[in-house]
């Protein structure tokens, strides 16, 4: 006789917390729908142990402007609507995107600095054209991040937008302005468990509820340190499961800004044979670094080629089986 | 609380709610119940009267509750023989005080009283219009403002009421909240003239540009700035009026405000000084009231007197600025400063280099000449905040390329402060005056070693500017959140340099003896140290007073103050709970700290065991404990020797091997002082043990080892011990420790 | 429960006869307890000692080796469900699969891009292991000259077919590889059982579900066949992904011995497209297979793919170095700036992004800190000034460049000044503490 197999279903003492972007007209903002993530109580897509009441969403990151310094392949697969934030965000959304990433540059294209008064414009602009969730990220440094999102927050008051991104040396701004109008924030902190617990609980400590944070471990791309970000994901969920409740927030991760800064996704010339076909090869590697995102515990993945969203979404799509 | 300040408070307020009542009537009869009542661009009701009560007050008709549940507030005021606790009572009042004072505001709004007109000011222009005073904050403005607020490039902000000595004093007291960034608001009056005249005369500009708000020469106006901290709580604190507890809570902790009496108090300001007491505010009063010290509903003191007059300082000027410190440093405002004021670029970018003997212009300390540094605690109120002061001739005397004597004494204050952290901020000294280019400090304590190199004396670079750097860096992050108050004295003359030095010698004693008298057993908490965990995840260093950490940057006073630092940080207090095995030192706290912080991997930690759950290992132990059976003891590797060792393994293997946060019986990772620790190993019988130990340790640590040596009982103990210059493998050990008598023959099997 | 050190070196003859290797039984002892060491090296270890390490030693999921030589291909012997537990030891075999239906010029030239495939990586050369030859004619004998011909890549083999008679000829023309018999099923189980026994190759076992699977793992071993892989019989994402863990998790975590051996998977015929089977077998990297086996060849798909095996089987407790020595970036000039860093790949990544995409000519110095961060590597001196001299002198590098200026990292300005006496001659300027203001530094770096 054979043994009886008894499958292993493991008891997990905690989940991640809901987190909700964005906010519909009865909700108090304009979004046609709100999107949840997280409240994960098992280990990504093993719906057989644990409930799993959301599957992970992909957001198209858009800039305010066209992207100079981006692979061509990108400013090739976006080529109508990249001068134009609004119609990005509008194609972003029929290519399929969850959520609508708009990223603040520091010049507008005539190269002049960009000022509260044009980013404000720019949102405005890109809510009415998408009825999509947005998170709006800054340009990066310190003082244009708060001086735009601060303006921003202000003017997306109620949309429960998330605003990014939040680090150590930087967060109190942004944290503030989220509290003054509504919104959410991105934790981000240099691929390492206690470091990404130790923000939560300062952005946390500032008086954010912790149902408007996400936990941005960053990442490396493909073959630039996706282990690192991929472990430290998976002790991140293992440690929200086991019960740490400052590690229980949804992650977002940026695979796309990796993949494409990667010599492998941007360069055409002056590259091994080996490595393939360029598109195909660039495209790969994007998703790639996605999908094994998302298998340690990815709950939002910010994206840029419209052909990588189809194949991680068609990839999500087919995990996302409920069995029984 | 004082039954003076009770018993007018309290007065003031039954006062204040009878008045509110009658002009209410009054407004009620000639205008009607459904007569709206709104203050301008906000959107938050009356928001004190919303925030504390939850009424959501839209009509002179809605105000009616509104005031009875005020006058429900009121008590009796205390009759002279009566003895009762009067806080609860005066503050009842208070909160009464504000409710009243907020529903006249909203009545005479309805009435179009408010703002009020300042008539003969011409230049006064405010959100209220010209001529006129603010009215309350708008939304848009509060929203800014909360934001800086909040995320702190805005300290606090001050409420003003009353009027000060002098014009000169109100612009002089105004010009130091302003250079501090704090925000500045004003209402009340003295005998009819107010702060806001006095800024006025004095052609000093108002308005949300300048962050000066005048609200209205009355007291009730004062509402204005407590509906400002109202609505913040609500906006940024999350809460819903009604959340009266939690809102009150929210001003305490995190609104830095505080309410700066000026003149004459009467029972109204009383009253209302009871409701702004109420949100944590405290109040400082520049006349003789009694004071309210402990602490309890505000954070700090609730009532401190400081009569104008009797402030120490050569004039007017000098008092004003004396009273201001006072107020940020009850409030406990942290201030920072932007830039350190020396003349030569400072950044963590020169901390290594070097001034060279034909570059240097001067030094102190070294062969020819003494450097003395020193840190101590002292009582807040003894320390004038920023004071630097050069004690003797400065180094323009001494030629060129010459020596000689300093001494840097740096006094600290701080309500988180404590006598224990004196150690661990002097050693900041170093990589403080380190950053400053063309300055190069080697040492510590007495025998500290700086130059100053000929450029940096040339762009002026002088004593006054160590005292700069040390004062702008212990006020700066992270050491602001336990330092309040710094100063700072140079010393060059010889005779109070003889003084310090003895001072200081005492104090270092002291300290030695204190980290001696520190035990496991005299304290409650041990620290964790997870910083390893990037590469190593399951390791958790405790830290003990009896054992360090195992990298040796980390003893227990250092994680004590690191946490009071940075509380959120990777050196975690670990209670240690219940005693579950004093031989090996096993406590329940720890044993569920580390279970818990080690991915749920290491179940089991001993503190004095290498045999028994010894602590895991990162990778950066100074020095590696490994048993050698054969010789029923263990040997001690110092990260520093390269060579074999009788395990057969080299420092580098063993780090491979046992590194990276693994728990190995019989191995274990160590910092070096933990060696001259009593509690080394102890259940396995202490530093006898050792059989082998790298010849760097013996030569740099040999009075240290003397001295474990004379406490073991064993003299000549560190003699018997081999080390590589002798033995190198395990066949050579044996026969040389018999030759030796080493006790570790003697004593009991480890294995 | 595994055995400590000590608990090891208790059992062994404590004679430091240093036979196996190491000078003493106690070193021994701890790297057998690290397992970087084997039992077998020790000559004298008694018997009633080396049963009760075994058992503490047994693999909780058997080492199954398919191939001979150089390029043979080790899997299982897996320890953790996660990486960050320790380590992922043996990274899955990729297989390319052909069939004896195509034409034979067909199927050469697809072994042959196979075989020739290899692309750079940190510098390793990475490569897919082997190919799969399926018996899709049906007939013995066209099965067999496939195989005969695919044989001459060296490269290891799994033969697929239900048939004992074409796998008998398949594995006579294949003798001597040991390759993968797939696979042995409810129908076929005992005469494939016999040819693995009599071929001394490893035996696929196949049925869907996990009793069933389990049942038939039996049946086998009770034909005395050892070497096994297992197929559950699914094929798609979900399927995969939760099969897999269970088997994985019931080997490890219960030491359930019928399930303790290497999974197979076949992306493609889960996949809709090969993007979709590149992205499935990626899955299966991550999560617990032991071979994939590709319809599908393409360097677009390849490359990625192997960079992830690479990415995800490296060992965490060791970090990945790039070769140190001197690295050009644009075409550097005798003046153009010259940096140096450690060769912990990710510090080597953010710095060699960095300046790349300042647009700015420059050399970049990587020193050997032995995988270290540039902090790390400084605190445990193996990224000191000392280690900076000496990269800078052995380097050659004081020849290309004609200005004597060095930018060391911002987070160790504190070796300026020590450097300066260890490289006469040179100024030391310190750069910036985070790589991402490099660009900035560089556009008004001066020689």
């Amino acid at each position: 006789m054979a043994e009886k197999v008894e499958i292993p279903v493991q008891k997990w003492s905690g989940r991640v917390r809901e987190v909700t972007l964005g906010a519909t007209k009865e909700e108090g903002g304009t979004r046609t729908r709100s999107v949840t993530v997280g409240g994960e109580a098992t280990l990504p897509f093993l719906h057989f142990e644990g409930e799993l009441p959301h599957p992970p969403r992909i957001a198209i990151e858009i800039q305010d402007k066209k992207p100079e310094e981006w692979s061509p392949l990108l400013l090739k697969a976006w080529e109508e609507v990249i001068d134009d934030p609004a119609a990005w965000a509008k194609k972003a959304e029929e290519r399929g995107a969850d959520l609508i990433l708009l990223r603040l540059s520091l010049d507008d294209a005539q190269g002049e600095e960009n000022t509260p008064e044009k980013a404000k414009s720019t949102v405005r602009r890109v809510l009415a054209a998408t009825g999509l969730p947005l998170l709006i990220f800054g340009p990066g440094q310190v003082d244009k991040d708060n001086e735009l999102l601060v303006a921003v927050a202000e003017e997306a008051a109620g949309e429960r937008v998330v605003l990014g991104v939040c680090e150590e040396k930087n967060y109190r701004t942004i944290v503030a302005a989220a509290l003054a109008h509504g919104h959410l924030v991105d934790s981000r902190t240099p691929m390492d468990v206690n470091l990404a617990k130790q923000l939560i609980i300062l952005i946390h400590d500032m008086g954010l509820p912790l149902d408007r944070i996400l936990m941005d471990p960053s990442t490396g791309a493909l073959g630039y340190g996706i282990e690192y970000g991929y472990s430290v994901m998976e002790r991140l969920r293992l440690a929200a499961l086991h019960g740490d409740t400052m590690t229980q927030q949804p992650i977002l991760v940026t695979p796309g800004e990796e993949a494409w800064r990667a010599k492998e996704a941007k360069v055409e010339e002056g590259i091994p044979e080996a490595w393939g076909d360029w598109e195909e090869r660039a495209i790969m590697w994007e998703t790639m670094t996605a999908t094994a995102l998302i298998e340690a515990g990815a709950d939002v993945m910010v994206m840029r080629h419209p052909e990588s969203v189809r194949l991680v979404k068609e990839a999500i799509d087919k995990l996302w089986v409920k069995e029984g | 609380m004082s039954r003076f300040i009770a018993t007018r408070a309290i007065r003031g307020a039954n006062r204040i709610v009878q008045e509110a009542e009658d002009l209410l009537e009054k407004a009620l009869a000639e205008h009607g119940p459904d007569t709206k009542v709104t203050f301008p661009n906000t959107a938050y009701y009356l928001p004190v009267i919303l925030g504390l009560t939850g009424r959501e007050v839209a009509t002179l008709g809605d105000l009616k509750p509104a005031l009875a549940q005020a006058g429900s507030l009121l008590h009796p005021v205390p009759r002279d023989q009566l003895w009762t606790p009067y806080l609860g009572e005066a503050l009842d009042g208070g909160v009464a005080t504000l409710l009243a004072e907020e529903a006249i505001m909203g009545i005479k709004y309805a009435l179009g009283e408010q703002p009020e007109r300042l008539d003969g000011y011409p230049d006064l222009v405010t959100a209220g219009g010209e001529g006129y005073c603010n009215g309350p904050i708008d939304d848009v403005q509060l929203r800014a403002w909360g934001i800086q607020l909040v995320d702190g490039r805005m300290p606090g902000f001050a409420a003003i009421v009353g009027a000060a000595k002098s014009n000169e004093v109100a612009v002089k007291i105004v010009r130091e909240l302003q250079m501090r960034n704090i925000l500045v608001f004003l209402c009340g009056n003295v005998n009819g003239r107010s702060i806001i005249h006095q800024l006025l005369e004095e052609g000093v500009e108002l308005g949300y540009d300048t962050y000066i708000i005048p609200f209205g020469t009355d007291t009730i106006s004062a509402i204005y700035p407590l509906g400002f901290a109202t609505r913040s709580a609500l906006t940024f604190g999350g809460m819903k009026g009604g959340q009266a507890r939690e809102i009150l809570l929210y001003n305490k902790f995190r609104v830095f405000a505080f309410v700066l009496a000026l003149g004459e108090v009467d029972d109204l300001k009383y009253a209302t000084a009871a409701g702004a007491i109420s949100y944590g505010f405290p109040v400082i009063a520049d006349t003789v009231i009694p004071e309210i010290l402990p602490t309890g509903i505000t954070q700090y003191e609730h009532v401190i007197s400081m009569p104008f007059d009797d402030i120490e300082g050569q004039d007017d000027l000098e008092r004003a600025e004396r009273l201001v410190q006072k107020c940020i440093e009850v409030r406990g405002v942290k201030v920072k400063i932007a830039e350190i004021p020396i003349p030569v670029p400072y950044g963590s970018a020169f901390e290594g280099e070097r001034v060279r003997k034909d570059d240097m212009r001067i030094e102190f300390g070294g062969k020819k000449a003494r450097a003395l540094e020193y840190l101590l605690m002292r009582d807040p109120d003894e320390l004038e905040d920023g004071k630097i002061e050069l004690v003797g001739p400065d180094f323009d005397e001494v030629e060129e390329g010459g020596a000689m004597d300093v001494g840097i004494v740096v006094e600290v204050g701080g309500r988180k402060m404590q006598k224990d952290f004196e150690p661990v901020l002097e050693r900041q000294i170093h990589y403080f005056l380190n950053a400053a280019f063309g300055v190069q400090h080697i040492g510590q304590r007495d025998i500290a070693w700086i130059r100053i190199s000929k450029m940096a004396a040339d762009k002026g670079f002088r004593l006054k500017h160590f005292g700069e750097i040390l004062y702008a860096r212990f006020k700066g992050e992270p050491w602001n959140s336990i330092v309040d108050k710094a100063q700072v004295t140079l010393i060059t003359d010889p005779e109070e340099m003889k003084k310090w030095l003895e001072a200081a010698r005492e104090a270092y004693n002291e300290r030695n003896v204190r980290v001696a008298g520190l035990t496991d057993d005299a304290v409650e908490e041990f620290y964790s140290c997870t910083l390893c965990q990037s590469f190593a995840p399951t390791h958790v260093c405790v830290i003990s007073p009896e054992r360090l950490g195992l990298c040796g940057a980390y003893n227990w006073l250092d994680c004590k103050a690191a946490n009071q630092i940075n509380p959120t940080g990777p050196n975690q207090p670990i209670s240690k709970g219940e005693c579950l095995d004093p031989e090996v030192g096993r406590w329940s706290g720890p044993e569920e700290f580390v279970y818990q912080h080690s991915n749920q991997s290491v179940e089991h930690v001993t503190m004095y065991s290498i045999m028994t759950d010894p602590m895991t290992a990162c990778g950066c132990f100074e020095c590696m404990v490994l048993v050698i059976p054969e010789a029923n003891g263990v040997m001690i590797v110092s990260r520093e020797d390269p060579s074999m060792t009788p395990a057969g393994l080299t420092f580098s293997t063993m780090a491979g091997i046992f590194g990276g946060g693994l728990q190995t019986p019989g191995a274990m990772g160590v910092g070096k002082y933990y060696l001259t620790s009593p509690k080394f190993i102890s259940a396995d019988g202490g530093f006898k043990r050792v059989v082998w130990m790298s010849s760097f340790l013996k030569e740099t640590m040999p009075e240290e080892f003397k001295a474990v040596a004379e406490r073991e009982g064993v003299p000549d103990l560190i003699d018997r011990i081999a080390d590589e210059r002798s033995v190198t493998t395990v066949e050579e050990l044996l026969p040389w420790l018999e030759e030796h008598d080493h006790p570790a023959l003697k004593m009991p099997p480890m294995l | 429960m595994a055995l400590t050190g000590l608990d090891i070196y208790k059992l062994l003859p404590k004679t430091n006869c240093k036979e196996c290797g190491y000078p003493t039984c106690l070193a021994f002892a701890m790297k057998l307890a690290a397992k970087q060491a084997e039992l077998a090296a020790c000559p004298y270890v008694t018997e009633e000692a080396k049963a009760q390490l075994a058992a503490a030693a047994v693999p909780p999921i058997r080492l199954v080796t398919i191939g001979r030589g150089e390029r043979k291909v080790e899997v299982g012997n897996e320890t953790v469900l996660f990486r960050h537990d320790k380590s992922f030891f043996h990274p899955p075999g990729l297989m390319v699969r052909v069939t004896d239906t195509q034409p034979i010029d067909v199927i050469e030239k697809r072994a042959r891009e196979v075989a020739d495939y290899s692309v750079e990586y940190v510098g390793l050369e990475l490569r897919f292991d082997g190919l799969a030859v399926e018996n899709a004619s049906g007939e013995a004998s066209a099965f067999a000259s496939a195989v005969e011909r695919v044989r001459e890549t060296g490269l290891p083999l799994i033969l697929i077919s239900s048939d004992p008679g074409a796998m008998e000829a398949a594995l006579a023309k294949s003798d001597g590889t040991s390759p993968l018999i797939y696979a042995a099923d409810e129908e076929n189980w005992e005469a494939m059982s016999e040819l693995a026994k009599r071929h001394q190759a490893p035996l696929a076992v196949l049925a869907s579900g996990l009793e069933p699977l389990v049942e038939l793992v039996e049946k086998v071993r009770g034909a005395g066949v050892e070497d096994l892989v297992l197929d559950p019989g699914c094929r798609g994402f979900d399927d995969c992904l939760v099969t897999f863990t269970h088997i994985r998790r019931l080997a490890l975590q219960k030491n359930f011995r019928p399930l303790g051996f290497p999974l197979i998977a076949f992306p493609g015929e889960g996949a809709n497209s090969p993007e979709e089977e590149a992205i499935l077998a990626g899955q299966h990297i991550a999560k617990y297979a032991g071979f994939v086996v590709m319809e599908d060849f393409d360097p677009a798909l390849a490359y990625p793919l192997l960079t992830l095996r690479q990415n995800i089987y490296t060992d965490p407790r060791e970090p990945i170095q790039v070769t140190p020595g001197i690295y050009e970036f644009g075409k550097p000039a005798s003046d153009s700036p010259l940096l140096i860093t450690t060769n912990f790949s990710i510090t080597y990544f953010s710095v060699a992004n960095e300046v790349e995409g300042s647009g700015i000519p420059s050399w970049l110095l990587v020193a050997d800190s032995e995988g270290l961060s540039v902090l790390t590597g400084w605190a445990a001196g193996k990224f000191d000034a000392d280690k900076i001299a000496k990269t800078v002198k052995s380097t050659g590098i004081e020849e290309r460049v004609s200005h004597r200026k060095l930018t060391i990292p911002g987070a160790v300005a504190v070796l300026s000044g020590e450097l300066e006496d260890e490289l006469p001659g040179w100024e030391i300027s310190v750069g910036p503490r985070e790589a991402v203001d490099l660009p900035a530094y560089l556009k008004i770096w001066k020689p």
